[in-house]
């Protein structure tokens, strides 16, 4: 079944275009990320989604809901940690969440909120005194508690250590093992990587490429990296490369292949392949293919 | 739940900010008590001037303790991103400024009770004689002010000039009650200051009458949702 459904999404501010007819939908239980760098509409598109905004055209449907006319029903099937929202700095970590259960109707325990985001040690905590990393899991926490079908996530590890971002991940991993639909925007396309199995890459309110993660990254293609030797020079390489400073970078679909094909030719002239690194395809190749104009 | 929530997150937030009830609680109850009682002692009809003081202190307390109080708290939360955050729970709109609107009315009926009481003891100012219209007129009229005062944040651009965009209304209320003295006003001025709902509470308070300040409350309530529903911000302005 599918989770989320968005056809035809548009949002304007003004004159200005945020979301240009965007659809995309995430199956129920996956994890779909929105990429994007900053300002290409994905936090405009999830707080669509999340029924916050009323869309200029097209639809919009979580769990077969509007989320704007069916507000109180997607409400309590969905969790929203918005890239941007405020707490009451003078109430403790305990006291918000609290204060947060009051406004669910079938809320988690407290303890099991702050525990899931890794918060327990810091119950008594003002929110004040918390870090940027901390604040965002006291967001997760808040996200959580209605143990919700559907999980929006506007950039989760922004700010975050790596210990904090590796917990939030195996968080995000073991809710979608339990069932739960997660969409997530970031900018870490690492995190992408890791998470999701399909994506969307937003540019400038649109999609410009969207797939599931797997046969994406297969499509495309790997990177063998070197530096030249001295005296040679691009064009008397066996296989296309392009300078990057004084490195060589060959793009190939079989970049293994690609890397024998270079060793050999060196071996044959005596010369070595200083700085050798052969990688598979990762989604910032996808970004780097991007056609220019939509860079 | 919900709004029983909110109900107690706004009771809650307002007296653990102590800058806030300097302003909204201590001074209003300071003047509306010090006042009559000082001018119970240094005028010839004392008991006389200074009931009819203290009454004109209850607009001003529905100025400060209740439209000041709904002014700052939700123009603050809006500009640090709460309201946003409480919109995406599962509470509706009317539950998060029903919650906070109603939190700030009982807060100021408190307040207004214990200066009836103080000012009785302390300035011999007579109890209300219609204890039911008194309970009626304030309840209500700090109803509508804090109606009011929700939707007048949609004209103030940042929480910082929210104190600054309430204090015409507290010298209008003021003045209009006559809490600041006798002003000689021109007849027009006066009538239109009559129509502010702090005139209206002021009224029924006064000279116990029921049917115009009952109908100036209804147009008020009618000016405060029909402003709400066309122009309130839950986010700060994005310019």
């Amino acid at each position: 079944m599918t989770a989320i459904l968005v056809s035809g999404l548009r949002k304007r501010y003004g004159a200005f275009e945020a979301v240009k007819d965007v659809s995309f939908e995430v199956p129920e239980g996956q994890i779909f990320a929105l990429l994007g760098r900053n300002g290409a509409g994905k936090t405009t598109t999830v707080e669509l989604l999340a029924g916050l905004q009323r869309p200029d055209g097209g639809s919009v449907r979580v769990l077969g809901l509007d989320p704007v006319a069916d507000r109180a029903a997607v409400r309590r099937r969905i969790g929203v940690m918005l890239q941007e929202a405020g707490f009451f700095p003078d109430l403790t970590v305990a006291q918000t969440v609290d204060t947060w259960r009051g406004f669910t109707s079938a809320p988690r325990p407290r303890d099991e909120a702050l525990e899931l985001a890794g918060l327990r040690a810091k119950a008594a905590t003002k929110v004040r005194q918390l870090s940027g990393g901390e604040k965002r899991r006291l967001d997760l926490a808040l996200a959580l508690l209605g143990r919700p079908g559907v999980l929006f996530l506007d950039e989760p590890t922004a700010g975050m250590d790596p210990e904090a971002r590796a917990n939030t991940w195996e968080v995000v991993r073991e809710l979608a093992r339990e069932g739960t639909t997660i969409l997530l925007t970031t900018h870490y396309l690492e995190e992408a990587q890791r998470l999701a199995a399909s994506m969307a890459i937003m540019e400038e309110g649109e999609v410009v490429a969207a797939g599931d993660m797997a046969g994406t990254l297969a499509g495309l293609r790997g990177r063998v990296a070197f530096r030249l030797p001295p005296g040679v020079g691009p064009e008397d390489l066996p296989l296309p490369v392009t300078l990057d400073g004084e490195l060589a970078v060959c793009r190939a679909g079989d970049p293994d292949l690609a890397a024998q094909t270079l060793l050999t030719w060196a071996a044959g002239r005596g010369l070595r392949l200083a700085g050798l690194e052969v990688r598979t395809a990762t989604l910032e190749d996808l970004f780097l293919d991007l056609p220019r104009s939509t860079r | 739940m919900t709004l029983a929530a909110t109900y107690r997150l706004g009771t809650r937030l307002f007296w653990k900010d102590r800058g806030m009830l300097i302003g909204t609680v201590i001074t209003p109850v300071g003047l509306s008590i010090g006042l009559p009682v000082l001018m119970r002692n240094v005028t010839a009809e004392g008991v006389a001037a200074a009931a009819h003081l203290f009454h004109g202190m209850i607009a001003m307390t529905l100025a400060i303790t209740t439209f000041m109080t709904v002014v700052v708290a939700i123009t603050t939360r809006r500009d640090q991103l709460v309201l946003k955050r409480l919109r995406t729970t599962e509470l509706t709109d009317a539950q998060i400024l029903g919650g906070q609107i109603a939190s700030v009315v009982t807060q100021t009926v408190v307040i207004i009770a214990l200066s009836v009481l103080a000012v009785r003891l302390l300035a011999g100012v007579p109890l209300p004689g219609d204890p039911l219209l008194f309970t009626a007129a304030v309840v209500l009229g700090s109803a509508v002010m804090a109606l009011l005062g929700a939707a007048y944040t949609a004209a103030i651009p940042r929480a910082e000039l929210a104190a600054a965009f309430a204090m015409p209304v507290f010298l209008l209320a003021g003045v209009g009650a006559g809490a600041m003295g006798p002003i000689p006003l021109p007849s027009f001025l006066q009538a239109a200051l009559d129509l502010l709902p702090t005139a209206a509470v002021v009224s029924a308070i006064r000279h116990g009458e029921v049917l115009v300040p009952a109908l100036i409350l209804a147009g008020w309530t009618v000016i405060g949702i029909a402003g709400l529903r066309l122009w309130f911000r839950w986010e700060p302005r994005r310019s």
